[in-house]
């Protein structure tokens, strides 16, 4: 059995928050709910969300997560907190006191990071669990009703969810159909220089933003589909920038954690484990990047270098890709020791390493596979005459798998009622789907 | 302050989302089925027993980078020791799971766990076998029991204990209730009486019987390699999971033969080396001896299976056509299987075997199948067994 009671987490609760605040953070109250592994990796599958709509691929996801779990191939991550006010956090059962300790101010960096950091501004993390119970309520509803029924209701999400991240990923505000044609009507009263397009059947321009192009250009769509889109795209966009943030975040945690329990003055028996616990966390991996080790030796690296203040911006204004390429240089990579791969028709060659020759390249090579920078992005270029749908690929070196590709475009053209032509670049030729 | 407390579990959250999956799962391993024959010995298995398969997961589609030049990735180092060009890891491999946020292709793999019986039964659902099937399985005429009901009479060792309960709580209660009126002469003993006694009553009903013998010839020549028995052995697989499926009661004899023939047991079966020339006649005659001894084609449902690459002495063809005609008449079914994986297409093909050989007696009992590649087993299972067609 457990080695402690609720009434002792209340007790070092207590310490933490006082230090913690004493350092200038700044968090959402935090709940903690206390569950077993089983319920753990119940909620890990729908991340973290005490209520999410119902798809078989969250079941494929408890399956993955807890077939690996029993291989011992993975430690269940020992935190899980989600990005709401207040934040629910869960700390598992079976974990030691001192683990619990430790994971309560990891959690507390998180909710900071959540709070101050600028990519969350919209995320309005206030009403974020009501906003995902009203969702699964009438996703359920959908397949309840008649008329439309679960077996629609699944085939529909599963062709939505293959585009689930086309949707708008630097919180830019999007104009409306309606607004892009006033001000197209503009110009078309103050110049002679223009194309005449047909407004309302062509694109006026390029959307970049596939989810809400179809919420507003799929006239053909019923309530409960458009419904189905925007449920897809408001959880997309709650969770990109967690996405993008992903190596600040867990450093900007585990670089708290190590503080406050420095300052706890943890009972003599709970230093030795709890040190390695850190130690297992934060550890490099080989040929994958723990975003834990780099989140850490960052924070670590620039409060030596800039003081704790540099720390507290980074963690305010950026993103991962904006941090590593503001603040990661030569030394960062030879002590990391990063390099980079790919896959070649005879096997996987290494193609840079660490050295003042190749590290500028690695940089760039790592701020590529960083955040929504792994997924390549595509926009709806135009609406052909005939009423196709016309996509491109926003090519920027890297090709995309084409069978991956071809069976995306099929499930778009269960969305829209014309054709769809895509577009995109493989090994420097024009590809299309 | 934060708040804690213990979490209040709603049940199992995700329990309905897995068993979709799994139905999903399933679904694929229904379609995808006829790839899966196992390297495990599992022809002449009980069917109860429990096999696991690796199913391919259902992908997530979405777009993603491909695994090509053009997508560096990015990873630390164990050592300094790494150069430039250097190779760590020699193909393009599947990866198992999948790294961050699902953002690679890569393929995963569950284990699905099912008996052979289930496996069965996915397969041959599918096939949606037309009439023409009920001609090739004979029926025999037995006698099969089934409970139906309860008597007031019968014999003790049928006696329902659970309905003479409760006939006898029944009068219990009508008895009570006329006597309220009266005095309560309430723990007085009720004891059993004849009337409440029940007993199972057994209808026998007559069915198909279900008793069939599978001979599975095969040539162990030396022209037979691997490849070819690796064809062999997945074809008898399919066939005797179909029979199993459709008779409760299947015998298996197993002949191998090169220039004679041997009754052996199924591990010697697949396993036993190629050596010698080919007689065929010698594997038909020793099948026809068994059948006479062991097997009257009254009583059973007889299924012989050949397999062979196609490559007889010539002095043996007449033999062997005149024994095969008589096993036609011995068998549900007798079919001819002719082994050439691709490579030999071009040298045997054009002179045809065996196969053309047999050509002239081949009918609706006795067909004759060849095969190249181990994707055709489905293909030309189904011309045997489903359709009209064939």
């Amino acid at each position: 059995m457990s080695d402690w009671t609720l009434k002792d987490l209340k007790y070092w609760d207590d310490k933490i928050i006082d230090i913690a605040k004493g350092h200038g953070l700044d968090w959402f109250p935090i709940n903690y709910e206390v569950c077993d592994y089983y319920e753990m990796i119940g909620h890990m599958c729908y991340h973290g969300m005490p209520s999410h709509y119902r798809h078989w691929s969250y079941g494929k996801s408890f399956e993955r997560t807890h077939q690996m779990y029993n291989l011992g191939m993975e430690g269940l991550p020992y935190e899980l907190i989600i990005n709401s006010n207040p934040s629910i956090a869960y700390l598992m059962r079976e974990n030691p006191l001192y683990l619990q300790i430790l994971i309560m101010c990891h959690c507390i960096g998180h909710s900071d990071f959540f709070k101050n950091n600028r990519n969350f501004s919209e995320t309005h993390p206030e009403d974020i669990t009501t906003r995902f119970r009203n969702a699964k309520r009438r996703i359920h509803d959908y397949s309840e009703n008649t008329n439309i029924g679960s077996k629609k209701v699944e085939a529909f999400l599963d062709a939505v969810h293959t585009i689930k991240f086309q949707t708008e990923r630097n919180n830019r505000t999007r104009l409306s159909r309606r607004e892009l044609k006033e001000k197209y009507v503009d110009v078309i009263n103050s110049s002679n220089d223009y194309n005449f397009i047909d407004v309302d059947k062509k694109l006026i321009s390029k959307d970049n933003d596939l989810l809400s192009f179809l919420i507003e250009y799929g006239t053909h769509f019923e309530d409960w589909q458009l419904d189905i889109l925007s449920i897809v795209r408001d959880e997309s966009r709650y969770f990109i920038p967690q996405i993008k943030t992903k190596i600040l975040n867990e450093g900007w945690a585990s670089f708290w954690h190590y503080k406050l329990m420095h300052k706890l003055e943890l009972p003599q028996d709970c230093h030795l484990p709890f040190l390695k616990s850190h130690n297992q966390v934060i550890k490099p991996m080989v040929g994958k990047v723990n975003p834990y080790h780099l989140g850490f030796h960052m924070f670590k690296k620039i409060e030596e270098r800039d003081g704790i203040d540099e720390c507290f911006l980074i963690r305010s204004i950026h993103d991962d890709a904006a941090a590593i390429r503001c603040y990661l240089d030569l030394d960062d990579f030879r002590e990391l020791n990063l390099f980079s791969y790919s896959t070649k028709s005879d096997g996987v060659t290494i193609d840079e390493i660490s050295d003042d020759r190749g590290w500028e390249e690695i940089k760039l090579d790592l701020i590529n596979a960083t955040g929504m920078n792994s997924m390549p992005q595509v926009i709806v270029s135009d609406i052909s005459d005939c009423g196709d749908l016309i996509i491109e690929h926003m090519h920027d070196g890297r090709d995309l798998d084409l069978e991956y590709a071809e069976q995306v475009v099929n499930n778009i053209k269960n969305l829209w009622p014309g054709d769809v032509k895509f577009f995109t670049i493989i090994e420097e030729d024009s590809w299309e789907i | 302050m934060s708040i804690f407390k213990n979490h209040k579990t709603s049940a199992d959250r995700s329990a309905s989302d897995r068993s979709r999956h799994k139905e999903k799962i399933k679904r694929a391993l229904r379609e995808g089925i006829y790839h899966i024959v196992s390297d495990e010995s599992i022809i002449g298995q009980d069917g109860k027993k429990k096999i696991r398969i690796p199913v391919r997961g259902i992908k997530e589609y979405q777009f993603v980078y491909g695994d090509n030049p053009s997508n560096r990735k990015v990873g630390g180092a164990k050592g300094k020791s790494i150069k430039r060009g250097q190779k760590i890891s020699e193909r393009r491999r599947a990866r198992k799971g999948s790294q961050g946020a699902g953002n690679e292709a890569g393929e995963e793999y569950y284990d699905v766990e099912i008996t052979l019986e289930e496996l069965g039964r996915y397969l041959f659902d599918s096939l949606n076998l037309p009439d023409l099937e009920k001609k090739k399985i004979k029926t025999i005429l037995g006698e099969k029991t089934k409970r139906s009901g309860h008597r007031n009479s019968g014999i003790r060792p049928r006696l329902s204990k659970k309905e003479t309960l409760k006939n006898k709580l029944r009068r219990k209660k009508a008895t009570q209730f006329a006597r309220e009126a009266d005095a309560e002469g309430e723990d007085e003993r009720f004891p059993f009486h004849e009337s409440d006694l029940r007993y199972r009553h057994i209808k026998t009903k007559p069915r198909e019987n279900s008793d069939a013998v599978i001979f599975f010839i095969m040539d162990t020549s030396g022209s037979m390699n691997k490849k070819k028995k690796f064809i062999a052995r997945s074809f008898f697989f399919l066939l005797y999971h179909f029979l199993r499926h459709r008779y409760e009661n299947v015998e298996l004899v197993f002949i191998s033969h090169s220039i004679d023939a041997k009754e052996v047991g199924e591990d010697d079966f697949f396993k036993k080396g190629s050596a010698g020339g080919t007689l065929i006649s010698s594997g038909l005659e020793m099948a026809v001896e068994i059948m006479n001894k062991r097997f009257h084609p009254d009583s059973w449902n007889i299924y012989t299976f050949h397999c062979s690459d196609g490559d007889n002495w010539p002095e043996d063809n007449d033999r062997a056509v005149s024994l095969s005609s008589k096993l036609k008449e011995l068998c549900q079914l007798y079919c001819y299987v002719q082994i050439v994986p691709d490579e030999d297409v071009s040298t045997l093909w054009t002179q045809g075997g065996m196969a053309s050989v047999y050509e002239g007696i081949a009918d609706g009992r006795f067909k004759i199948v060849q095969l190249s590649l181990v994707e055709d087993i489905w293909t030309e299972f189904k011309r045997i067994f489903g359709g009209g067609n064939v």
